[in-house]
């Protein structure tokens, strides 16, 4: 059992964050076009944020200081900077827009992938994983990275606006911009700190969130039992206690970002704008010190800071990004993949016949749940299994199927290894009816279908026919265009186990396995089903777990397995004469089929 | 604003912390009218023939100083304020509904699902803070900074540049306004096509199975990546109408910026004002964006905190139908038990789940229900339970109707052991005394013997203090069950309920929790509902449950010699038994 992870309880290593941080670059470089195109989009963004500012400078100095501005300049002016202003619109869009773009372009591929490895994995990791979690990593955690990748768009925008702002007070006035520049450290120190710092206090209230979200979830859903045991004031009170260090955490947030975020910044713009004004206003007592120039170089200084909030707000993004980020490629990584087929496999199954020799197989590796199951089914004929839950009836199916890969021994289909067919073949090849008989979201139609668009209308009335699923599908409103909705729950567990064999009957296997249903299935229904059972089963190899032992009484072979072993063999008159386990079973059954 | 007025008495509880946080916004809004002024008046000194003088200078920048500690001092005082504030009503309408939720009957649970009780718990929460929040920020930030900046303008520099300036403003808060809705509608699409996708991959997980079966990886992954597509579509209009925001503020403050270019530029050449006070404007100028943006925002978030307002209040507002009456028996419940149920169906269910269902149960008799799935054993449980109160018929316990007692008198009488045997993600022994968390360590494992499942517990890693659930062991259905069975059985009931409680016991192990409770439980009473009926042959009475009616009745030997629906099963069962089917589906 994989066990759940909290993974804001866990901190990763710097060499693997630094790991995992590289590696989710890597997936911004399919959209170079979108990123590329917002991070230019951010450098003309800077670049007219140090424009604007010029224009007014320029305008101040060479037109109002000495009052010569005509009408027709001030209109210039104006026109002027509304041009500006439409450029910087521009450009502010197209970063926006570009990055947002490619994030999601990027992320969605992330999806793509996730979900395409999923495919490639064994039955084996699906048995292992909760479901829930397999569903979070391909949809929630993917979308923690469009704000990753965020984060570094604000550094390099924080990073545009810092050296474009620094390069234009150079130009202006090289002394001063100094002393801008010589709070950079301190800066830089904050940023640290605060990064730092938050971080801890982010994880922590993370941590407690979902802590206070299982609370609340486990309690709505053991209500019953809280309930019928009158737990609920405890209940009440453990919650209080998780939702108040909930709230402590928050207070604890806010009070980091209270001090240390934007109020920090500010009172640091504050202080380089004092210093900067101290020396403009000692420059003064000896040159000219132009209006102008004092507005524009006080517009940088605020330029020169302002985008500093805005970076380190995004920083637990980053956080976020990273944890996310393990754990979708803790997915990517993994290898219980599906069993291979042999390089080069290209042979088809032509006759069916299928043999096990001395088959042996363990979930685990370890713990053998068959051992050396031998037996053959020439083309045509029915091998049955029976035995108890747990005697290794739906083991054999599962290896047969290649979900799991086989121990020792040999599997061969016409006399060849099974792992010489090309997985395609063995798909078409071998038709399995499953016990329980998923329904996807759809309709009737492609739930016979499914992707398979080969495979006509005619077809599909045709199989549905065949198997009598038609006398209920021709009473639904749409008949086959009936809306199948999640999990198929308007329909009975035998309607869907007749849609089910429909689905396998329509793509016309040469071998058939199949795993009986052991629901409670109404007697009408039931016998439909058996009939419908009787009909796929000509003409074609079968191999069938069963549990009503008089659908097999047909058959040319019957296995009964315990343990992972067979106990006995031969048909069913051979079975009875031995007066063993089977006889039993059948007797048993019997008398139920009299009583039934 | 009908929201401020719903949540008028959190603001009153938080009245100090509120003033407090708007009286910081103030003061905020005022120092930060002290920057501009100073720079264009220095602006204007720095003109002057010889520069500003350092006397002047000083005060100055001494101001300035003080205007930048302000700041830094009541940004501090109003986040902690406001944003605490927040975070606090967030706790406490949390605890609201959880307190509500603990007392909420099956029918409210039947009309909610988990999910959706989640996503009130956290989704409308988050939106009602918010108003809390930025909301409060937003209205009082815009009003004081707006006004105050407004006056400044007016009084430093001239009230004719700033009527000019801040006409094209209230666009800015009309099109936030209306890009906010747009947005909203637009995410609304995304948040479905993300659902879509969710369920796309909650499908494909869960039917591995049969894509494998059927080789369809790769027609999945096509499909799944078409709904990728289809996405990506959606949220590119999403990044579309986000991209908006920015560059729409800067347009229309750059209307703003040109008319203090072309009127402002005119007042100085005509010297109604000075150069000093045009740069002070325009620093001025630049403070008003984000009031006006806000206001535009301020309605979207309004908006979506009234709607979860709403939808909390909705849920804050349902009654349970279990109603304790006034007078109501408050000693604990015991002595026998009169089950007379006439008729009962569930809510908004036309279909009667019992019908004449009669059985008297002496103290200290136990009594066996069988049948089979759906039968209706389960009900008979709910009902006794006082889960559904509404039915035709009477059930006594010691003499007395069950709605006589309190709900404390009747529940703590009765140890329940439900079908799905729930268990709590804490420890093995806390999961076990449950039900009386004073009960000691020696008590919680003469619990888990009787219920067979010590020497199991021994076998976790740390034993009684290993975890249950998602983040420790995972344990066998068996083992569930027989936790369960501990959890019920620790505060000897006078009535002990099993439904279905042993299916996943072998019967070796069934036997001995039998017998176990025969001899601990040797005066209690006790039902116990199954599908085996090695389970319930040793009861005083047997009931066979079919459709939700009694069709046979009595004990063992009774029901065998009936020769009915029950001599089949035990036959049958019997045989199952002789094979070795140890191992119960």
């Amino acid at each position: 059992m994989a066990k759940y992870e909290s993974a804001w309880s866990r901190s990763i290593p710097m060499r693997e964050q630094w790991h995992i941080f590289k590696r989710l670059m890597s997936y911004t470089g399919a959209y170079k076009k979108q990123f590329g195109g917002a991070l230019v989009a951010a450098a003309l963004l800077a670049g007219m944020n140090v424009a604007l500012p010029q224009i007014l400078q320029y305008f101040m100095d060479h037109f109002l200081t000495n009052k010569s501005a005509t009408v027709n300049i001030l209109l210039g002016f104006g026109a002027l900077y509304a041009l500006g202003t439409l450029l910087k619109a521009f450009f502010q869009f197209f970063q926006t827009f570009l990055f947002a773009m490619g994030s999601e372009r990027g992320l969605e591929d992330v999806r793509r992938e996730l979900f395409a490895k999923l495919h490639t994995l064994g039955m084996r990791y699906f048995d292992q994983t909760p479901a829930g979690s397999i569903v979070s990593r391909v949809t929630n955690d993917t979308m923690t990275l469009a704000d990753f990748w965020n984060v570094i768009l604000s550094v390099i925008v924080g990073l545009f606006s810092v050296v474009s702002s620094f390069v234009i007070m150079f130009n202006m006035n090289g002394k001063i911009s100094l002393l801008v520049l010589a709070f950079l450290p301190v800066l830089l120190i904050v940023i640290w700190y605060y990064s730092q710092y938050s971080s801890k206090v982010y994880r922590h209230m993370r941590e407690k969130l979902s802590e206070l979200n299982t609370k609340l979830n486990e309690s709505i859903e053991g209500i019953g039992i809280i309930q019928q045991f009158r737990q609920e004031s405890r209940i009440s009170r453990e919650f209080e206690a998780t939702n108040n260090d909930y709230l402590d955490t928050r207070k604890a947030m806010i009070r980091t970002n209270s001090l240390l975020l934007s109020p920090i910044i500010n009172l640091l713009y504050a202080l380089a704008l004092v210093a900067v004004l101290y020396a403009f206003g000692l420059q003064s007592q000896i040159t000219f010190v132009e209006a102008g120039v004092v507005y524009a170089f006080t517009t940088y200084v605020a330029n020169f800071f302002n985008p500093m909030t805005n970076m380190m707000d995004s920083l637990s993004s980053l956080q976020d990004g990273i944890v996310a980020g393990s754990r979708i490629f803790h997915i990517l990584d993994d290898t219980e993949y599906a069993p291979a087929q042999n390089p080069g496999a290209s042979k088809t199954i032509t006759t069916g016949k299928i043999e096990f020799k001395h088959v042996s197989f363990a979930y685990d590796g370890v713990h053998e749940i068959l051992h050396d199951i031998t037996f053959v089914a020439n083309p045509g004929e029915t091998v049955a299994l029976v035995g108890h839950t747990g005697s290794g009836k739906s083991s054999i199916i599962n290896v047969m199927m290649r979900f799991y890969e086989f121990g020792t021994g040999e599997i061969l289909i016409d006399n060849v290894d099974i792992r010489e067919y090309s997985m395609t073949d063995l798909r078409q090849k071998l038709g399995l009816v499953l016990q329980d008989s998923f329904m996807f979201f759809g309709d009737i139609s492609s739930n016979i279908r499914l992707f398979n668009e080969h495979i006509t209308d005619e077809q599909i009335h045709a199989a549905a026919k065949f198997v009598q699923a038609d006398r209920f599908i021709d009473k639904l409103p749409k008949t086959y265009h009936a809306r199948v909705l999640e999990g198929g729950a308007q329909f009975s567990s035998g309607e869907r186990q007749l849609i089910s064999f429909a689905r396998t009957v329509v793509t016309d296997p040469k071998i058939l396995v199949l795993d009986e249903a052991t629901a409670n299935i109404d007697t009408e229904t039931e016998s439909v089903i058996q009939e419908g059972l009787r009909r796929i089963r000509q003409g074609r190899t079968t191999i069938a777990i069963a549990h009503r032992l008089s659908t097999i009484k047909d058959a040319n072979l019957i296995l009964v397995l315990d343990a992972g072993k067979i106990i006995e063999r031969g048909t069913h008159e051979e079975l009875l004469a031995k007066q063993g386990r089977y006889y039993d079973m059948y007797r048993l059954q019997n008398g139920d089929a009299v009583t039934d | 604003m009908g929201i401020f007025k719903k949540l008028s008495w959190y603001f009153q509880e938080e009245k100090k912390r509120y003033g407090l946080g708007i009286l910081f916004l103030l003061l905020v809004a005022i120092v930060n009218l002290i920057p501009p002024k100073v720079i264009g008046t220095l602006v204007d000194s720095m003109n002057q023939k010889g520069g500003i003088q350092t006397g002047q200078l000083m005060p100055l920048l001494g101001l300035l100083v003080f205007a930048g500690v302000g700041q830094y001092v009541f940004r501090f005082g109003w986040r902690n304020a406001i944003w605490g504030g927040a975070a606090k009503l967030e706790k406490t309408l949390r605890t609201r509904l959880f307190n509500h939720f603990m007392k909420m009957d099956a029918t409210f649970y039947q009309r909610h699902r988990t999910g959706d009780l989640m996503a009130h718990a956290t989704n409308d929460l988050n939106a009602i803070q918010n108003v809390a929040g930025a909301g409060i920020l937003t209205l009082f930030d815009s009003l004081i900074t707006g006004t105050t900046t407004i006056i400044a303008m007016i009084f430093f520099v001239d009230w004719r540049l700033t009527l000019f300036a801040i006409l094209p403003m209230p666009l800015l808060a009309v099109m936030a306004r209306r890009l906010g809705m747009r947005l909203h509608a637009a995410f609304a699409r995304s948040q479905a096509a993300f659902s879509r996708l969710n369920d796309k991959t909650q499908e494909s997980v869960s039917g591995i199975k049969v894509i494998k079966t059927f080789g369809q990886e790769k027609e999945d992954t096509a499909d799944f990546d078409q709904i990728v597509d289809h996405t990506i579509e959606i949220n590119k209009k999403v990044n579309f109408l986000d991209a908006l925001f920015d560059p729409t503020t800067s347009l229309i403050m750059g209307i703003t910026y040109v008319i203090t270019i072309v009127y402002g530029g005119y007042l100085v050449t005509s010297n109604a004002i000075t150069i000093g006070q045009l740069v002070s404007f325009v620093s001025y100028v630049s403070s008003l964006v984000w009031p006006m943006f806000a206001i535009g925002r301020l309605f979207n978030i309004l908006e979506r905190g009234n709607a979860s307002y709403d939808r909390v209040a909705e849920l804050l507002n349902e009654h349970s139908a279990i109603i304790e009456q006034p007078d109501a028996i408050a000693a604990p419940a015991h002595g026998d038990i009169r089950f007379k149920i006439n008729k009962f169906a569930y809510p908004d269910d036309d279909h009667a789940t019992l019908t004449h269902v009669h059985f008297t149960l002496p103290e200290g008799h136990t009594l066996g229900i069988v049948g089979r799935v759906g039968a209706g054993k389960s009900t008979i449980f709910k009902l006794l339970l006082r889960e559904f109160d509404d039915y035709d018929g009477v059930i006594e316990f010691g003499g007395q109707n069950i709605k006589a007692y309190t709900l404390e008198a009747l529940l703590d009488a009765i140890g329940y052991v439900p079908q799905d045997n729930f268990l709590f993600s804490t420890t093995v022994a806390d999961n076990i005394r449950f039900s009386s968390f004073e009960k000691t360590q020696p008590q919680v494992e003469d619990a888990a013997r009787e219920s067979a499942v010590h020497n199991d517990i021994l076998d976790f890693a740390e034993g009684y203090g290993t975890l249950v659930g998602e983040r420790g062991v995972s344990l066998s259905g068996g083992q569930k069950q027989r936790l369960a069975i501990a959890r019920a059985v620790i505060t000897t009931p006078e009535l002990l309920i099993m439904d279905d409680a042993l299916s996943a016991v072998d019967a070796k192990t069934e036997a001995e929790i039998l017998d176990n409770l025969r001899q601990e439980r040797a005066n209690k009473t006790t039902i116990i509902a199954a599908q085996r009926l090695s389970s319930v042959m040793h009861a005083d009475e047997i009931l066979v449950l079919k459709d939700g009616s009694v069709i046979e009745r009595g004990s063992h030997d009774e029901l065998l010699a009936n020769d009915g629906w029950y001599a089949e099963m035990w036959a049958k069962q019997e045989l199952e038994q002789k094979i070795g089917g140890e191992t119960v589906g």
